[in-house]
């Protein structure tokens, strides 16, 4: 078994990498939540002002952090949780976009502007997905 | 995959936090290979190795049965 003089090192950078990830998710977390409390006390500009302070503080920690941030099983985690994702809009999107032509085509009902726009926006994911996928698998 | 890495570590008095910090990543990754949840990849499975001194299928065995590969 391998002994090494720097295994202080070692833990020491694992605790450090524990303090930095929960440097990054609060300081999203804090950002959202007190910009949503300055919105509902009709601060809306300052709110949005403390949202982009915990955007930049989230890209800060993750550009400046010494340590690598996220190990192999994240990416795998990651990489599931995607695909996960995308099993549950597929057939949200197929589906959705199929009900919303009949209903509009058949006219029994006015489906809103604001469910087209996300249909929209499911497709446009898909998109950039079969694109994505595409440039990888050419460069692979 | 089923692997011989709790038995190792425990002979070798390491903790999972001890194991983690000495191959590079977190002590959650190195339970998870453990409990047979993750798969470590092949970068990882060598580093586990040299870590302790073996090989890696000293390790780990993927029960794959040399009969049975086109499935």
């Amino acid at each position: 078994m391998s002994t090494t003089p720097t295994g202080r090192n070692r833990h020491e950078r694992l605790a450090k990498r524990r303090r930095y990830r929960w440097l990054m998710v609060g300081s999203i977390a804090v950002g959202v939540a007190l910009s949503l409390l300055l919105r509902a006390l009709e601060y809306p500009l300052v709110g949005e002002v403390v949202y982009w302070a915990g955007i930049v503080g989230f890209v800060a920690v993750w550009l400046a952090t010494p340590v690598t941030l996220f190990d192999e099983r994240d990416v795998a985690l990651e990489r599931r949780a995607a695909h996960l994702t995308l099993n549950v809009f597929a057939p949200v999107l197929v589906v959705g976009a199929s009900a919303a032509r009949i209903l509009t085509y058949v006219g029994a009902y006015e489906v809103p502007a604001v469910v087209w726009g996300a249909l929209w926006g499911y497709f446009a994911l898909f998109v950039t997905f079969a694109v994505a996928y595409g440039w990888l698998r050419y460069r692979s | 995959m089923n692997n011989d890495l709790p038995a190792r570590r425990e002979t070798a008095g390491l903790s999972q936090a001890d194991l983690a910090a000495a191959v590079g990543v977190s002590r959650q990754t190195v339970n998870a290979i453990e409990r047979d949840r993750y798969d470590p990849s092949l970068e990882l499975a060598f580093k586990l190795a040299a870590f302790f001194d073996c090989t890696v299928e000293d390790l780990f065995d993927p029960a794959i049965d040399p009969d049975r590969l086109h499935e």
